[in-house]
């Protein structure tokens, strides 16, 4: 029980970072590999914030906010150069996260750091007949709160009309006269805030170190591969099933347990080359 | 006659490559130049067994460092549980795990073009560092394997110093060789084609999935080579070596240099190794000068050194025949 709930949070915090990742390769079609970056970034700036101001909560806007203004730049001054140019414009996004982890290293130096558990959430509660810390079960909760809303933005706001439209077909769009270059710009933003997002979230319990990128990274590759590039609820399934799957994989045979997801995703790649939900082929 | 030339000059340049240690031995710092060079022919073996991939075939892999440490890791573990340092069975061993290991990885990862190929290789690699992590009593896990034994080959002993400064050397003009010969080869030419347009390669009847699946192994198999030299020359194997920068070290090595260059790898290993180890003794940022000169050849020198290289060339050999002509 302690682990499915382990497992849920993980899953729900997978959510959150490939969320990000697949919005923007929905839209842009790129993959973002700084993506990693950012979710450190978040979790730096978050670190900072704890110190100065003693309490977690104004992380979960800040490091969002730092991070997405960031991407806000770095979108129109870079990628834009090389619209078009996908592959190229994912050989960027390799240099960008090399600054960006190196100077995150400058700056905070690095060792291990970690970040208390905010106020209020750090007790456990009884749940099934055990302890559990409600930090997790505030995850849960978070995550499903973001992919509710996000559903909603999603299908009946103006925003959300707009980047279906983007995902289905971008030049089109800036055809029929929408501001595309506003619109990637902002795309490119919101995943950049997305990955900072779940790096604040992600901080207390798992830490800050530098090598966090990588993992988040990979994991959060192998979450839009399975679920499928591109889509909400490609995200949603891959982070569903990969988050406990890892989980219990770690907790049944800790020796393989990175084979266990790595065996998914080969599955998936087999048998459904879009990923379970996706729009775009990824192998054939 | 012209031809004559080349080959004169390019004896001339592998002979100064490697007597190096000797004409330099009046030198302060011959050692220590001598040491980074043996370095930047180590990364410069295994960017060239990238750009094979993603020069000639157009297979943008980011996870060759799979292959590089897994040979690092069988020439370190056959030495070590073998008791024998033969370099040959040293060699075998890194050739034939990284083979096997580029053989499981592609049969996934070549059904994948472009990004996707890229991600894919990318999220694989991981898994190959996630096993050379959680298998301790093989690998050392975290602590990696120290002391690894210099080999022995027909008598010559590598413990010399400058030894196997020079044995780099040699396998490096050696994999310089082979690539040339296969670029110039049918088969070469079936993966330039690759690049180019696959499905009219799938239309001349060629199995493209086998095609693109044998140079992963052929690529895979000589990053394991450039592995098994790191172990030797730096007698240390860790998770270092298979981990997604070391990847993103040859990788940024073949950008830079040029993609699809036969000497631009090279070229760009040197850079990256000189910006990594030279560098950082004098600031403390150089990772992200690396970044810096990486999106400024990304953005705006796509062709990297040797494109740009030639690109002057052929700019001044065309004006030197426009004023040839205007003179005339």
């Amino acid at each position: 029980m302690q682990q499915a709930l382990n497992g849920i949070s993980f899953g729900a915090l997978l959510f959150i970072l490939a969320a990000g990742l697949s919005l923007i390769f929905g839209m842009m079609d790129v993959v973002n590999l700084a993506h990693g970056a950012f979710y450190m970034l978040g979790a730096y700036v978050a670190l900072t914030v704890v110190q100065r101001t003693g309490s977690f909560w104004p992380a979960l806007i800040i490091a969002p906010v730092a991070v997405g203004l960031l991407g806000l730049l770095i979108e129109p001054l870079l990628l834009r150069r090389l619209r078009g140019r996908h592959l190229d414009q994912v050989l960027l996004t390799i240099g960008l996260s090399l600054v960006i982890v190196d100077l995150i290293g400058l700056f905070w130096g690095r060792e291990i750091r970690s970040i208390p558990l905010p106020a209020g959430l750090d007790h456990s509660v009884t749940v099934m007949g055990g302890d559990y810390p409600v930090y997790r079960l505030f995850v849960i909760a978070f995550g499903i709160v973001l992919a509710v809303a996000f559903s909603l933005i999603h299908r009946s706001t103006r925003m959300g009309a707009l980047i279906r439209a983007g995902v289905d077909d971008a030049p089109m769009l800036a055809a029929l006269g929408v501001d595309i270059d506003r619109l990637f710009a902002s795309t490119f933003a919101v995943g950049a805030a997305l990955a900072a997002l779940a790096g604040v979230v992600a901080a207390p319990v798992f830490g800050v170190f530098p090598g966090m990128d990588v993992d988040a990274l990979i994991y959060s590759l192998i979450v839009v591969v399975v679920g499928g590039l591109g889509t909400l609820s490609g995200a949603v399934v891959g982070a569903g099933l990969i988050g406990p799957a890892d989980t219990f994989g770690k907790v049944l045979f800790p020796q393989f347990a990175l084979a266990l997801i790595f065996a998914l995703l080969a599955l998936v790649l087999l048998l459904r080359p879009t990923g379970l939900l996706g729009r775009v082929r990824i192998a054939r | 006659m012209r031809r004559l030339g080349y080959v004169a000059g390019a004896l001339v340049a592998v002979a100064a490559l490697i007597t190096f240690p000797v004409w330099t031995s009046g030198w302060e710092s011959s050692r220590y130049a001598t040491t980074i060079l043996r370095d930047m022919l180590v990364l410069a073996i295994f960017a060239l067994s990238l750009d094979l991939l993603v020069g000639v075939a157009g297979m943008p892999s980011l996870g060759h460092a799979a292959f590089f440490g897994g040979g690092a890791y069988a020439a370190a573990i056959a030495s070590q549980r073998l008791g024998n340092d033969d370099l040959a069975i040293g060699l075998a061993a890194a050739l034939l795990v990284a083979a096997l290991l580029a053989l499981a990885i592609g049969i996934f990862a070549v059904r994948a073009t472009g990004i996707f190929f890229l991600m894919l290789t990318l999220a694989f690699a991981q898994m190959v560092f996630a096993i050379a992590f959680q298998a301790t009593d093989l690998t050392g896990g975290s602590n990696g394997l120290a002391g690894v034994h210099r080999p022995t080959f027909a008598g010559l002993d590598f413990n010399a110093p400058d030894a196997l400064f020079q044995l780099a050397g040699c396998v490096f003009v050696v994999t310089l060789l082979l690539l040339w010969r296969v670029r110039t080869s049918t088969y070469g030419r079936a993966l330039v084609g690759l690049r180019e347009n696959e499905r009219r390669m799938r239309a001349l009847g060629y199995d493209t999935l086998r095609l693109r699946l044998s140079a992963f192994v052929f690529s895979g198999s000589l990053a394991g080579i450039a592995g098994a030299l790191s172990a030797y020359a730096l007698r240390f194997v860790s998770t270092n070596d298979v981990g997604v920068p070391r990847s993103i070290e040859a990788f940024v090595s073949v950008l830079i240099g040029g993609t699809g260059t036969l000497l631009g790898p090279a070229i760009g290993a040197v850079v990256v190794l000189y910006l990594e180890r030279v560098l950082p003794s004098a600031i403390p940022f150089a990772e992200t000068v690396l970044g810096i000169v990486f999106i400024v050849f990304v953005v705006a020198a796509r062709q990297g050194i040797v494109g740009l290289a030639r690109a002057v060339w052929s700019g001044q050999m065309a004006s030197r025949r426009r004023a040839a002509r205007a003179t005339r």
